[in-house]
């Protein structure tokens, strides 16, 4: 399933002085089995932005394709389209609200209507995705588990829907290191299972850098870049400006190339970088350059025409 | 003893949950913070971190052992008042702990309920909202400002009542990277200004300023020492779910590519220049 | 959505009406609502009218902003003009099938009207220039005296800056969890009343969770800045009168003493 976005603009109600987030003329198309990051700076527009893919915001102007379907035309069924396009809001935790986790998962597909049979089945399909225990845990409140797992069981809540595009906003915010790693191979487990779309919007340039096969960018509520990750953090000064960072990795080896040390230029994870600096250090051992050649070529700053 | 701000004794928290056992969150804890001194308290969500945070606010009393802090003792009931002055805290949520629709109004609160004057508390809103970049926002609601604006509003707000500590309970772990940033460069400021700091984070970046670093797991203190030496035992942290720094990461993959970078390196600039070095090492 | 909806009527500005004394204010309010109902005729209106549009002047807020207030009453208003119209006996004046309008009828159909239009506009001109917190303070310092019967006067004053300050957080709130639900394919929009209801519940459910949470959180940051109840506690914003309040009682007086004359000497009666 494509979506295809076209000239989306959306003007939240004028003389409201707290609403800042608008999106402006964003035009892209995602297509089937891609991985979508998203980020921008608080403010810049995201949110809103994702918001329209399935509906829960209607544009001012512009037109949303998701499939053939153009879903800012009357009478197109929001069920419909929330039935292909599942969203995963910030903090989904909050929204739990049944007796048992299994009863919370099956809400959404209730709602679409599927057989109570078919639901049982999704339940459990959509618990072993995000690694909960059926047998443990099917029957428990959800509010007596975890954060972590409770976010993982909201998350289990839109799968069971079998959306053909999966979107989460910030699915790491407030978890500890282990609990954000855990979700994002969660995430990356579930693209390889079912083989459909993700975008995830998400403030960590380490994790889209190293996970999205493709980069939004937004700013201001436009969409300023979508290329692929090499290419975004390749614009060290357009991110900056953006009040966006580089993932740790590049901005360290971006340092040393300033400093003379060759590296390479693509570098975007810990394990590029460190294999980078040592076939860099090994290199310049066997060159056995003077001390002076290196100094001059650190002074000169351009590591374009060092030889490693 | 006398350079001894807060000192934890033999500490055990349970809670009394409505499971039928009781649930040890802080088990046999022994501290002793230094005034002046900037900690830094790591776990896993669920190790008892925050437990300890309100214990040393007499948010929470000792099941067993005691808590003292700048010597008054938590479960005295008639020094309570005495301890949450000397110790502030900032909490987690950005939203749940700002009390009036208007940011004077909020920093009030506090110099309100320990009787300071009026005049007093205006000149002290103006001090804290001053020393947290705040100014030009007295008359806003709280609800306009974004989450690292907020927390900025309760530190201040905490600054307001002329404390010796302060605790941060997770301060940053709903901000997105600037509201993490700007929070942070204030909690180093006031350390500069003397102020007794202790961070309570998951953020391994935001510990390796700190005097002390101390590891909980489970209710107890699994590790505990300058960033270097805690870091310097990577497997232990592995095994206890928690990340390495970068700079760390960096270093340990490069030693174990056979390049002799020393331990203890905690600053990527550091770091950066002993790489080059061995650039010029090798070149050599 | 929900965020749409704004709350609290204060319009800002730096007037004198702004600046007066919110317990004078209070007070002032709540007097003139009671002159309202001692005025028996028109010309006891037109005083009444004269004073409020000089009063509203000086405030500097728009008269349509202030009219705007009248708007969600607008029915209660209509229903009550009509209802005294057909409903007066006397010289009628137009009759058809059992419809009869009176002279009497369209006299105190305009007469009531216009005294709930006095009413609001007044009224509101007191939330329109006073900002809530300090309504919180004013009434919280009008009922102190009260505290000795048991009036929990510093209680109410802080649930009411409470309410104020978290009102905005949950609607934000409310707004996350109804998407959040809409994006699971929950309805809130169609249905009988049953269902409708019924389809609020996982709307409710996190919300009133999410609102303990929220409490819990408040009340252990409030025990931590200190907090421990009205008892020994000091106000940044103490109440001082100054002249300008001085001036606007004896002015408010001035006025009674008009309405009371105007009473007494029933004016409109020598007119006609």
């Amino acid at each position: 399933m494509q979506v295809r976005v076209e000239n989306l603009t959306h003007t939240y109600n004028a003389g409201l002085a707290y609403e800042t987030d608008a999106v402006k003329n964003v035009s892209f198309t995602v297509d089937d089995g891609e991985f979508i990051g998203i980020i921008g700076h608080t403010g810049s527009g995201k949110s809103t932005l994702i918001q329209h893919l399935n509906g829960i915001l209607k544009p001012t102007s512009g037109k949303i394709f998701v499939g053939d379907t153009d879903i800012t035309k009357k009478g197109v069924s929001a069920i419909e389209v929330r039935k292909r396009i599942g969203m995963v809001f910030q903090y989904p935790e909050y929204q739990l609200f049944e007796e048992t986790v299994a009863k919370d998962i099956a809400f959404g597909p209730k709602n679409q209507g599927v057989g109570d049979e078919e639901i049982s089945v999704r339940v459990r399909e959509a618990m072993a995705l995000v690694n909960i225990d059926f047998n443990e845990y099917s029957q428990r409140s959800p509010f007596e588990l975890s954060g972590g797992q409770r976010r993982r069981i909201a998350i289990a809540g839109v799968l069971a829907m079998k959306p053909e595009m999966l979107i989460l906003d910030e699915p790491t915010a407030g978890l500890d290191p282990k609990a954000h790693d855990d979700i994002l191979d969660m995430i990356t487990s579930i693209r390889t299972n079912t083989g459909g779309t993700v975008v995830l919007v998400s403030h960590n340039m380490d994790d889209v850098a190293n996970l999205c096969e493709r980069i939004f960018v937004m700013s201001n509520g436009e969409l300023v870049m979508d290329e692929t990750p090499a290419v975004v953090f390749a614009d060290e000064v357009k991110m900056k400006e953006l009040g966006l960072g580089l993932p740790p990795a590049r901005e360290f080896a971006n340092e040393l190339a300033r400093r003379g040390l060759s590296v390479k230029q693509d570098i975007l994870s810990i394990e590029d970088l460190i294999a980078s600096i040592a076939a860099g250090l090994d290199c310049h051992a066997s060159l056995a350059m003077t001390a002076t050649d290196l100094s001059l070529r650190a002074k000169r700053g351009n590591p374009e025409d060092t030889p490693c | 003893m006398n350079n001894t701000i807060i000192n934890i004794e033999n500490l055990t928290f349970e809670y009394n949950g409505h499971d039928v056992e009781s649930v040890k969150a802080l088990n046999k804890i022994s501290l002793e913070i230094k005034k002046g001194s900037k900690t830094s308290i790591i776990g896993r969500n669920g190790s008892g971190k925050s437990t300890l945070a309100k214990a040393i606010n007499a948010l929470v009393l000792p099941t067993e052992g005691r808590v003292l802090v700048a010597g008054f003792d938590t479960r005295d009931e008639d020094r309570i008042w005495d301890i949450r002055k000397t110790a502030g805290m900032v909490f987690q949520n950005p939203d749940n702990q700002l009390v009036s629709a208007v940011v004077e109004d909020d920093l009030a609160f506090g110099p309100e309920n320990i009787g300071v004057p009026p005049e007093q508390i205006r000149v002290r809103i103006r001090e804290s909202l001053e020393s947290v970049d705040m100014m030009e926002h007295i008359k806003m609601a709280p609800h306009m400002l974004s989450g690292g604006q907020k927390q900025r509003i309760a530190i201040a707000g905490v600054l307001a009542m002329h404390p010796d500590i302060i605790i941060f309970d997770e301060p940053t772990a709903m901000l997105d990277p600037e509201g993490r940033h700007e929070v942070m460069e204030i909690a180093a400021k006031l350390h500069k200004e003397g102020i007794t700091i202790l961070n309570i984070t998951h953020f391994m970046e935001e510990t390796l300023d700190s005097d002390r670093v101390i590891i909980l797991d489970r209710g107890r203190i699994a590790l505990d020492g300058t960033p270097a030496e805690v870091f310097s035992e990577s497997e232990k942290l592995a095994s206890l779910g928690l990340k390495l720094p970068f700079v760390i990461e960096l270093a340990n993959g490069l030693r174990a590519k056979g390049f002799d970078i020393p331990q203890g390196i905690l600053d990527e600039t550091a770091l950066m220049e002993e790489i080059c070095s061995l650039g010029g090492r090798h070149a050599g | 959505m929900l965020r749409d909806i704004t709350l609290g009527q204060y319009y800002p500005g730096y007037s004198v009406v702004h600046k007066l004394d919110t317990r004078i204010k209070i007070i002032l309010t709540f007097l003139y609502m009671i002159s309202i109902f001692l005025v028996g005729d028109f010309i006891g209106y037109a005083i009444i009218f004269v004073c409020l549009a000089a009063v509203i002047t000086i405030s500097k807020v728009p008269a349509r902003f202030i009219l705007r207030g009248l708007k969600p009453v607008f029915i209660i208003i209509a229903f009550t003009f009509i209802l005294n119209m057909l409903m007066t006996n006397g010289k009628v004046l137009f009759e058809w099938h059992f419809i009869r309008i009176t002279v009497e009828g369209i006299y105190n159909a305009l007469f009531m009207a216009c005294r709930i239009i006095f009413l609001i506009v007044g009224s509101s001109l007191l939330t329109f220039t006073t900002k809530p917190v300090k309504m919180t303070d004013g009434i919280e310092s009008l009922l102190k005296p009260l505290v000795r019967f048991k009036v929990p006067a510093h209680e109410l004053a802080m649930m009411m800056t409470i309410a104020l300050r978290f009102i905005p957080t949950l609607l934000e709130e409310t707004d996350k969890i109804m998407k959040a639900q809409m994006a699971r394919g929950a309805d809130f929009e169609s249905g009988n009343l049953i269902k409708r209801a019924k389809n609020l519940i996982p709307l409710f459910i996190p919300l009133i969770v999410g609102a303990f949470r929220m409490a819990g959180d408040l009340a252990m940051a409030m025990e931590a800045r200190c907090y421990r109840g009205g008892e020994g506690r000091t106000k940044l914003h103490s109440f001082k009168i100054r002249r300008r309040d001085i001036m606007a009682i004896i002015l408010f007086l001035v006025y009674v003493a008009a309405i009371w004359l105007e009473r007494i000497f029933h004016l409109q009666s020598l007119l006609f």
